[in-house]
């Protein structure tokens, strides 16, 4: 069951992503959380665009996000198509950025809203690594 | 332009899965819809459906295949798609060619039936399944293992009562509410009576959200007819005369980068629009059906499309304020919640709600003297909204 979701991720992947997606995943891979800012208005893009979603510049570079955010809001899902039930999801506040989905690698009861996290990275499978967050100590 | 208005329609009661095939159900809801009208099948000459199911794939050229079946001569016809949104996208089209002179009368259909869980074909169901969940959660979002919206809906809601110091019981108040509207409803799919303690003490889903704060997995078909407004006059049809569509869609999936998911922007947007092309206020509004698909959801949507201050809708929903006892009553169908949510239908299952209001044939869930209604839809945690006003004719 993990090989087809394995193989059909991956294709899943290559069907509904573009050239930042295939970027964006080489970069976690290396265990880099990145994404995309604009050399023309300065605007930083979630998710990762060849252009500008702002301004449409096609001048972009790709830079690192902070190891540290905040947590905005929480919750888990009692089913998952892949991780083990209930999975903790959250929002994150990355600083200069605005918030992105991500596991939240912690039991829901100890998380509260504003608390500091870290980035980490998990591989799903030695070509896909996702990125998730811990409670900072 | 002319003025279009809505002169039949017709919907099944919603359940968790369809008795009959997809395409009987969607030729019974509309054959229904155009009897309703008074209307002949070969008068109709627009069409305008949903996919036959929204996480079905089969859907190619669909309207091709019901007008074919249904024996239909058009002059326009179309299967549209934007998630929740669709059905009230069938009926903007219908309404549009018949503003537009092209269509006389035309048919909007909405029809989901649930994804089938029990596929004898493990292996293709799960290939099929994980393709599905990324290509709708995109690549970012998707390989967290996504199953459902509600994490996102659950995120919104923590943050709504975060923000205005509100409880679940406060969310479960409106489920309440709901479930009295519904056990008038012989549509709806939840009927039996529930109480606070039993909100609260259902399983949970996705904290803060448990099972009855959530709208359930359901199948059905809705079907509205569109014809100008001159000639529902003159043959005397009670009708709903189309006064304003707004519609607003924010650059974003699901969660957005930036700005708050305790209230949404696109319905405030939408509604602005259509309360400014109709000349009325949210004070002026007798029956609203909005998207609540979710216990939170439902009190934000009160509270974007302009009827409370911001952390008010819990207060005005446990004074009876939202069901009755004064102002403007909100999903007397049960909405989604209780009534069911069939997603690809149910815009049209609102409609279908606010004309038979309209009317006054809603017997012990009847608003009084309802003579303005409004309709909200959503696609996507209300990154899209469609808010269209009505108005009772003659």
């Amino acid at each position: 069951m993990r090989e087809i979701i394995d193989a059909q991720t991956a294709a899943a992947l290559r069907q509904f992503g573009d050239s930042a997606s295939e970027e964006f995943y080489r970069r976690l891979k290396a265990q880099r959380l990145c994404t995309t800012r604009c050399d023309q208005c300065g605007e930083a893009a979630f998710p990762p665009r060849s252009f500008c979603p702002y301004c449409h510049s096609r001048q972009i570079h790709w830079f690192e996000l902070p190891r540290r955010a905040r947590l905005y809001a929480f919750t888990q899902q009692g089913r998952s198509l892949r991780f083990i039930a209930p999975e903790v999801i959250g929002l994150v506040d990355v600083e200069g950025l605005g918030r992105i989905l991500s596991r939240i690698d912690a039991p829901l009861e100890g998380l509260r809203i504003g608390q500091e996290l870290e980035v980490a990275f998990q591989e799903l499978t030695p070509e896909i690594w996702v990125h998730h967050y811990r409670p900072v100590n | 332009m002319k003025r279009a208005a809505i002169v039949g329609a017709s919907a099944i009661p919603v359940a968790r899965s369809l008795s009959k095939s997809v395409r009987d159900t969607a030729s019974e809801v509309c054959l229904a819809a155009i009897a309703d009208a008074g209307l002949e099948p070969k008068e109709i000459d627009g069409l305008f459906v949903s996919p036959p199911g929204l996480s079905r794939p089969g859907g190619f050229m669909w309207s091709c295949t019901l007008s074919h079946h249904l024996g239909l001569r058009t002059r326009a016809q179309a299967m549209v798609e934007c998630g929740g949104m669709t059905a009230a996208l069938a009926f903007k089209l219908a309404a549009q060619e018949v503003a537009l002179g092209r269509c006389r009368f035309a048919l909007a259909l909405g029809v989901d039936v649930r994804a089938d869980e029990d596929a004898e074909d493990f292996e293709h169901f799960l290939k099929g399944m994980t393709t599905a969940l990324l290509g709708l959660y995109g690549p970012y979002d998707g390989v967290f293992g996504l199953a459902a919206p509600i994490p996102y809906y659950a995120m919104s809601a923590q943050r709504y009562l975060h923000e205005h110091r509100l409880s679940r019981e406060d969310l479960a108040e409106v489920c309440v509410a709901l479930r009295r509207f519904a056990a008038e409803n012989p549509r709806a799919q939840h009927r039996k009576p529930i109480s606070v303690k039993d909100v609260l003490e259902a399983p949970p889903v996705s904290p803060p959200l448990g099972l009855l704060d959530c709208s359930s997995f359901a199948s059905g078909a809705a079907a509205v007819v569109v014809a100008e407004e001159s000639w529902a006059k003159e043959a005397k049809r009670p009708s709903a005369r189309v006064r304003a569509v707004g519609e607003a869609h924010e650059p974003a999936h699901f969660a957005p980068l930036k700005g708050p998911i305790s209230r949404f922007e696109s319905a405030s947007r939408a509604a602005a629009e259509a309360y400014a092309e109709a000349g009325i206020r949210p004070r002026d509004v007798d029956v609203a059906e909005v998207y609540g698909v979710f216990s939170a959801t439902e009190l934000i949507l009160y509270e974007d499309l302009g009827f409370f201050e911001r952390g008010a809708s819990a207060a005005a929903v446990r004074d009876g304020r939202t069901s009755g006892s004064g102002g403007t009553v909100f999903n007397p169908s049960g909405g989604r919640l209780s009534l069911g949510h069939p997603a690809g239908a149910t815009p049209l299952y609102s409609m279908v709600e606010l004309l038979e209001q309209l009317r006054g044939g809603c017997g012990k869930r009847q608003v009084k003297d309802a003579a303005v209604g409004l309709l909200h839809a959503e696609h996507g945690m209300l990154n899209g909204s469609l808010v269209a006003i009505l108005e009772a004719a003659p």
